[in-house]
């Protein structure tokens, strides 16, 4: 691998965020074996190299289609999985290595929020028993001091205190979610992954979720590392976007630049795959539609990942793998043709020939 | 005439609860070669009311009341046999998840060859090689060879096209398509639509399209019903139900949903829950949820005609309604916004 030296390089040059997160050169291959011996065949390149920051205080959404390693890094990172090598820092302390007994105290920094509110609640437990576990594996409250941080701890998230007394298969979906929240938020975490929390939701009641993350975030100096498939739902509630393809991060900007002015063919694509609620819009949209499907990343392709279904890609593509460079401040891409063209987008509503 | 109408249905379920209404006094009518879209959330009665039409309601199912015409003959009347005959041939259906609709055990090419066989009596040869042309119709690589691949050996996106091809295989003068797009990437899903559309074109069947997805309504629909509580509470053309919606759900799903073309501005959510078909409210079934409610909203609503076909079930609109205030909802949740100001202290670190 030869990719990610550029990105780091850039992130020491330019002035220092506070970055709450910094994740460098993080990879997640599982093994995949084959005979009564369990001989090792071959990995599933789930996380092939990736590098980023997260600042305190924002939401980075993680973008990427099934099987782009997005909950795999988001696993990674909280140490639910162990990386296969690189770095994950956490307000400057390494995690990546770290002995459980080290890791304890870290754990309530962190927190994760899952998608499926109807598999994430253990259904033999009350709503008050599953916020308060928390509060006492980590010996934050006990006794009456647990029972009123529950009664407050579902007020936050906008339930009644007697909903304590309820199991999770009384709840709708979204009253599921807040549970799933407020129990994230038992510990008094500063950062928190969530990974696709409103996938699962109906339409009208992902706008109260997304709306109760944003309030709880202002409130409490929340940082978000916002996992979803739903570019429409992560650019409303991120300040800055990567995008996952393959196992690696193809783009990285901030929220209006990533959507205003996207480098790479293959988020212009993924923008121009998600369709606007508004007929007239539709009528005079000019499409990117990709053909192929998404490689596996068992055998990811060489070269750039996204050269098999990129309409604009080249020689240089299938052999090397194009680095990760920034292009504006904080906007980093990773292709060739970016890259010989000075930083500027290809437009791909334009015939690919027109193009070269 | 209207290739399929269907008027006042009412499909009810047994459960261990009681007996639940999941469509109830359901009417609406599709035109040759039409594309509507059927749009509503979990629970709403929109894939109940696909199944009614093909007559796949579960064991603990009937269909109670109503008629479902197709060419004018009323398809609650066929025997089974009569159904199976139509089923496939004349309304085919297209399934959300193209994993579990596909047998695993049977090559692709058996599965398509099959329903030509049956319904348009060709033999073997000529039921295969019209499977190979259906392939490459919805663009599948190498047809001849992914013929006799099974299932399992295609990608989700591909599975679907096969599900497509199998559907239009009979020429089919309508094909519901129930959440086609929901189990597939964005990528693959904006290929699905595109070759959807461009089939309708070329083959001319009327699609109903069962959705929860405003986005793909608005890409791909003519006329949109807007489902709520196991009846339409909207009906329009696309433009008219995305430009001026009339009914309080149809605004709140359009002001709830964020936008690919707007930057983050505070999304306004349909506060509340999904109405329970057990206990539904002895009016409007939205009425709970919604910011306009009036005393007048527990009386049945009728509906309102707006012209150009746009309707919507909603006392807003309704001479009785005059002078009276709207009240505040029942039982609604406390507001997230609200809850914050009283959040606990944080501890200190």
């Amino acid at each position: 691998m030869t990719a990610p030296s550029a990105g780091a390089a850039a992130a020491a040059t330019v002035a220092p965020h506070d970055d709450l997160v910094i994740v460098r050169d993080l990879y997640k291959y599982f093994p995949i074996t084959a005979g009564i011996l369990q001989r090792h065949v071959a990995d599933v390149r789930a996380v092939d190299g990736i590098d980023f920051e997260i600042r305190r205080g924002e939401t980075l959404g993680l973008v990427g289609e099934s099987g782009s390693g997005k909950t795999t890094a988001g696993r990674v990172i909280l140490r639910l999985t162990e990386a296969t090598k690189g770095s994950v820092q956490f307000e400057g302390r390494e995690l990546v290595g770290l002995s459980r007994n080290d890791l304890r105290p870290l754990r309530k920094e962190m927190q994760i929020i899952f998608q499926d509110p109807y598999a994430s609640l253990n259904p033999r437990m009350t709503v008050g028993s599953i916020v308060r576990e928390p509060l006492e594996i980590h010996g934050i409250a006990h006794g009456k001091e647990a029972d009123v941080r529950v009664q407050e701890l579902l007020r936050l998230v906008g339930l009644q205190p007697h909903h304590a007394n309820r199991y999770p298969h009384e709840f709708s979906g979204g009253q599921r979610q807040r549970v799933g929240v407020a129990r994230a938020l038992a510990v008094n975490p500063k950062f928190i992954v969530a990974d696709e929390p409103v996938s699962a939701l109906d339409v009208s009641i992902q706008a109260q979720v997304i709306n109760l993350l944003q309030d709880l975030q202002q409130q409490l100096g929340l940082t978000y590392l916002f996992i979803a498939h739903d570019l429409s739902v992560v650019r409303h509630i991120s300040n800055r976007v990567a995008v996952m393809y393959v196992g690696k991060i193809v783009e990285i900007a901030d929220r209006d630049r990533l959507y205003d002015n996207p480098l790479h063919p293959y988020t212009q694509a993924l923008l121009s795959a998600i369709p606007i609620p508004d007929p007239d819009i539709e009528r005079r949209r000019k499409r990117v539609i990709l053909t192929g499907d998404i490689p596996s990343p068992v055998n990811p392709p060489p070269g750039c990942r996204f050269h098999t279904r990129c309409p604009i890609a080249f020689d240089r593509c299938k052999v090397e793998v194009p680095a990760f460079k920034e292009y504006e401040p904080g906007h980093r891409a990773a292709c060739h043709w970016v890259e010989e063209h000075g930083g500027t987008a290809p437009d791909l509503t334009v015939t690919p020939t027109a193009l070269a | 005439m209207a290739l399929l109408e269907v008027h006042d249905l009412r499909t009810t379920f047994k459960t261990e609860d009681g007996v639940v209404a999941a469509v109830n006094g359901l009417s609406f009518s599709v035109e040759p070669g039409s594309t509507l879209g059927i749009v509503g959330e979990s629970g709403s009665g929109k894939s109940v009311t696909s199944l009614s039409i093909m007559r796949l309601i579960a064991q603990n199912g009937t269909i109670e009341r109503g008629t479902i015409l197709f060419k004018g003959e009323n398809l609650l009347d066929k025997s089974e046999a009569e159904m199976r005959k139509i089923r496939g041939r004349d309304i085919a259906m297209i399934f959300q998840d193209p994993m579990t609709s596909l047998n695993p055990v049977l090559t692709i090419g058996e599965q398509i060859a099959e329903a030509t066989r049956l319904h348009l009596g060709l033999n073997k040869k000529e039921a295969l090689d019209k499977a190979v042309d259906m392939l490459r119709l919805v663009r599948i690589p190498i047809a001849e060879k992914r013929l006799r691949d099974y299932p399992h050996q295609f990608s989700g996106g591909m599975r679907q096209r096969v599900m497509i091809a199998m559907a239009l295989s009979c020429d089919p003068a309508v094909l519901i398509a129930d959440e086609p797009t929901t189990a597939l990437d964005v990528t693959i899903q904006a290929q699905i639509i595109e070759l959807m559309n461009e089939m309708q074109a070329r083959l001319g069947s009327a699609i109903v399209l069962i959705t929860h997805d405003l986005g793909v309504v608005a890409e791909t629909c003519e006329n949109v019903l807007v489902m709520y509580g196991g009846n339409m509470v909207e009906y329009g053309t696309a433009t008219e139900i995305f430009d001026s919606p009339k009914m309080p759900y149809t605004m709140g799903l359009l002001e709830s949903l964020p936008r690919l073309d707007q930057a983050g501005s505070r999304l306004i959510p349909i506060e509340g829950q999904p109405p329970n078909l057990l206990r539904m409210p002895p009016g409007c079934a939205f009425a709970p949820r919604c910011r306009y409610r009036m005393p007048i909203c527990d009386e049945p609503v009728p509906l309102y005609d707006f012209g150009n076909g746009h309707v919507a079930r909603c006392f807003l609109y309704d001479q009785r309604a005059e002078g009276q205030k709207p009240i505040e909802a029942e039982n609604r949740p406390v507001i997230a916004g609200s809850a914050v100001a009283q959040a606990p202290p944080r501890v200190a670190r």
